[in-house]
């Protein structure tokens, strides 16, 4: 007894750095975060002390409310279109021999050793006036001007589907390739047709890895505003754009906080919503 | 004993930990005096062993390497050259180094003002600077610094309108012309706010500095019908989607316009004649610089009129050396001297406006990019 207790001490020792770290680096920040944001600014620079609620009301104001939906509105487009892509691509690649699936896996991994910025300015390269679309398709007489296709919300949305598809094939072909193909065999034996056994049997046993294949796209898709700002033209304007204009160029802290911190509690609250709905602890795939 | 191992491992990293806090904490304090007494302190301290080195603090791109590596093979000191996106990054950083850390600083007019204001710069001691006398005095007893007593101005710029004759069917004069409804989703902007809302106040007539709220709501809803003209509202090399035809009217910084039109000499540039903005770039030396002696020979090395010539042609920006502007080369000249004829009662320099005004500003901004998107 007094021996165990001894040890279970020494892990407590070894374990608080780790927790310190967390504390330190983790909530901390969280928690002057959230002090910020019921602070008040000062007038050209920094912040005063004084309480307010000012920051929240703030953002009741129809053009931020209208930030809010902009983001889920493209998060919603986005995830969808990956949804459409990512699954089929996952599930046929758990279907792969294992060399092969290792050559796709490789391939699904090398844009991740460029910069996703870099990455971005290859697609202006590709949509922008005379370039390589324009030039394909003008060659190939379809067009006859260049078209305007660079700073549109479909340049966007591609720019968002690219950046975050590699997620949700990780997660679908995980999920896919623990199947049990055995039980797809047996509900074909029993006379089931291909559509039906793939809908009774295949999607229902790799769920799990969709759905949190729509949470690594959804949340993210959520900050990357970026994207938004590059290839929109700085035209689709997301939450994490407005923290950005707020924080850097109009020096109001507290509001930026405030916008943060509403951001990060919706974002929480599709998480919950998640693992209600999925009965899940922790997601399939990638964590 | 691996158990006293773990322990001592522990202890020493908790003991770093504690250090480094106290460290801050301490050099801080330390730090108090001295910034309440600027002047001679830091430099006479800080500065005797360490001069070897500078470290020099401002966006990318702002000297030719060689202007660089001249300044370290004539006076043995190594310049550490670390960069900022934004101003605004530059004075949260040296708000935390409490006016340390780095040597020489350049930034825009407005946000030295703040830092000067937060008591982050040193007096400049002009003894150490010989060469003072070559700033153009045009650039000088500004706002920011109405004595001249912190800071040497290095470069200036306007907000211009930049238009592709051959895509353009009108003569553009001034902001309203973008407003014609032949330039539909072909123009680019710059997207810093207070000079695209203050495209709209200059059109009413007002200052780009008005805390008037009123006015600020009123220059938002004529921004509001420039909307379906946005093609592209970009900060960082805007000139290249003017040479590429991606649109065909912009407007944009003086050393953007000074890349543009060396690319295409048939691009036609407009000062507004509603009224220019203008902004100046400053060289300023951090109240707690540690090797401040350095930091003024900077400054005067820069200040020589052939090393400016360099600098100037190499940045794109309006000379703020007087003593240079003879040498500038001709073909730079158009771009790095301000045109003879420009009516400089209509310039106006961005300054910091209130809180309240800052708001209306962001919020006027905000629905215009939402409009753009439409």
């Amino acid at each position: 007894m007094r021996a165990r207790r001894k040890k279970r001490g020494g892990v407590w020792l070894t374990l608080l750095p780790l927790y310190l770290f967390t504390l330190v680096f983790v909530a901390g920040p969280l928690v002057y975060m959230l002090v910020l944001s019921f602070q008040t600014r000062a007038e050209v620079w920094g912040v005063i002390h004084e309480f307010t609620t000012d920051n929240y009301q703030n953002i009741l104001q129809p053009v931020y409310l209208n930030t809010f939906l902009e983001s889920f509105r493209l998060a919603i487009v986005s995830t969808l279109l990956i949804c459409a892509i990512g699954y089929p691509f996952g599930y046929f690649m758990a279907k792969l021999s294992p060399v092969w699936k290792g050559r796709v896996m490789m391939l699904l991994m090398i844009p991740f050793w460029t910069s996703s910025l870099i990455r971005l300015y290859g697609w202006i390269i590709i949509f922008r006036a005379n370039g390589t679309l324009d030039k394909l398709l003008m060659g190939l007489g379809l067009t006859d001007s260049p078209l305007k296709l660079l700073y549109t919300y479909p340049a966007v949305v591609v720019g968002m589907v690219y950046a975050l598809l590699q997620f949700m094939i990780l997660a679908v072909y995980s999920s896919a390739e623990k199947l049990d193909w055995s039980l797809v065999e047996a509900a074909r034996d029993l006379g089931a047709t291909p559509l039906k056994a793939f809908l009774t049997v295949t999607l229902p046993l790799t769920l799990p890895g969709l759905l949190s294949g729509v949470i690594l796209t959804f949340i993210p898709s959520m900050g990357l505003f970026f994207i938004a700002d590059i290839l929109g033209g700085n035209k689709v304007v997301l939450v994490g754009s407005l923290i950005q204009d707020q924080l850097m160029k109009a020096h109001n802290w507290p509001f930026a906080a405030a916008l943060s911190v509403v951001l990060m509690v919706l974002t929480s609250l599709m998480i919950s919503l998640y693992k209600r709905v999925t009965h899940t602890t922790e997601l399939e795939g990638l964590l | 004993m691996k158990k006293i191992l773990a322990f001592a491992l522990c202890l020493a990293l908790a003991l770093a930990a504690l250090a480094g806090c106290a460290g801050t904490s301490s050099s801080a304090a330390g730090n108090g005096p001295a910034g309440s007494a600027p002047g001679s302190a830091p430099a006479d301290s800080g500065s005797a062993p360490g001069s070897a080195e500078l470290n020099l603090y401002t966006w990318e791109g702002m000297f030719p390497q060689e202007v660089l590596d001249a300044f370290t093979a004539e006076t043995g000191i190594k310049i550490n050259y670390s960069s900022f996106d934004t101003d605004e990054t530059m004075l949260a950083k040296l708000e935390t180094a409490n006016g340390g850390d780095y040597d020489v600083v350049i930034a825009d007019d407005y946000i030295v003002e703040t830092a000067i204001a937060e008591g982050l710069v040193m007096p400049l001691d002009k003894s150490l600077i010989p060469n003072f006398g070559n700033i153009n005095p045009a650039y000088q007893g500004q706002f920011f610094d109405p004595d001249d007593a912190y800071t040497v101005p290095y470069g200036s710029g306007v907000q211009t309108i930049v238009y592709d004759p051959s895509l353009v069917d009108l003569e553009i004069k001034g902001y309203a012309d973008l407003w014609d409804a032949s330039l539909k989703g072909s123009v680019g902007v710059t997207s810093n706010f207070r000079v695209m809302n203050g495209m709209a106040l200059k059109i009413a007539g007002e200052s780009y500095n008005t805390n008037e709220l009123a006015a600020i709501d009123a220059a938002g809803a004529k921004l509001a019908e420039l909307a379906p003209n946005i093609r592209l509202i970009k900060y960082d090399n805007l000139q290249d989607d003017l040479l590429s035809g991606e649109v065909s009217a912009c407007v944009m910084y003086t050393s953007q316009v000074t890349m543009a039109c060396l690319a295409n000499p048939e691009l036609k540039v407009v000062y507004p004649s509603e009224g220019v903005g203008f902004g100046i770039m400053a060289q300023f030396v951090p109240v707690n610089a540690p090797h401040a002696d350095a930091a003024h020979a900077f400054i005067d090395y820069i200040l020589r009129p052939e090393v400016s010539k360099q600098c100037f042609e190499f940045m794109g920006y309006y000379c703020t050396n007087k003593a240079a502007d003879a040498l500038i080369e001709a073909e730079y000249r158009a771009f790095l001297t301000l045109p003879e004829d420009l009516d400089t009662g209509k310039m106006e320099m961005i300054q910091n406006i209130s809180a309240e005004a800052m708001e209306a500003h962001t919020r006027v901004w905000t629905e215009f990019r939402q409009a753009c998107g439409q």
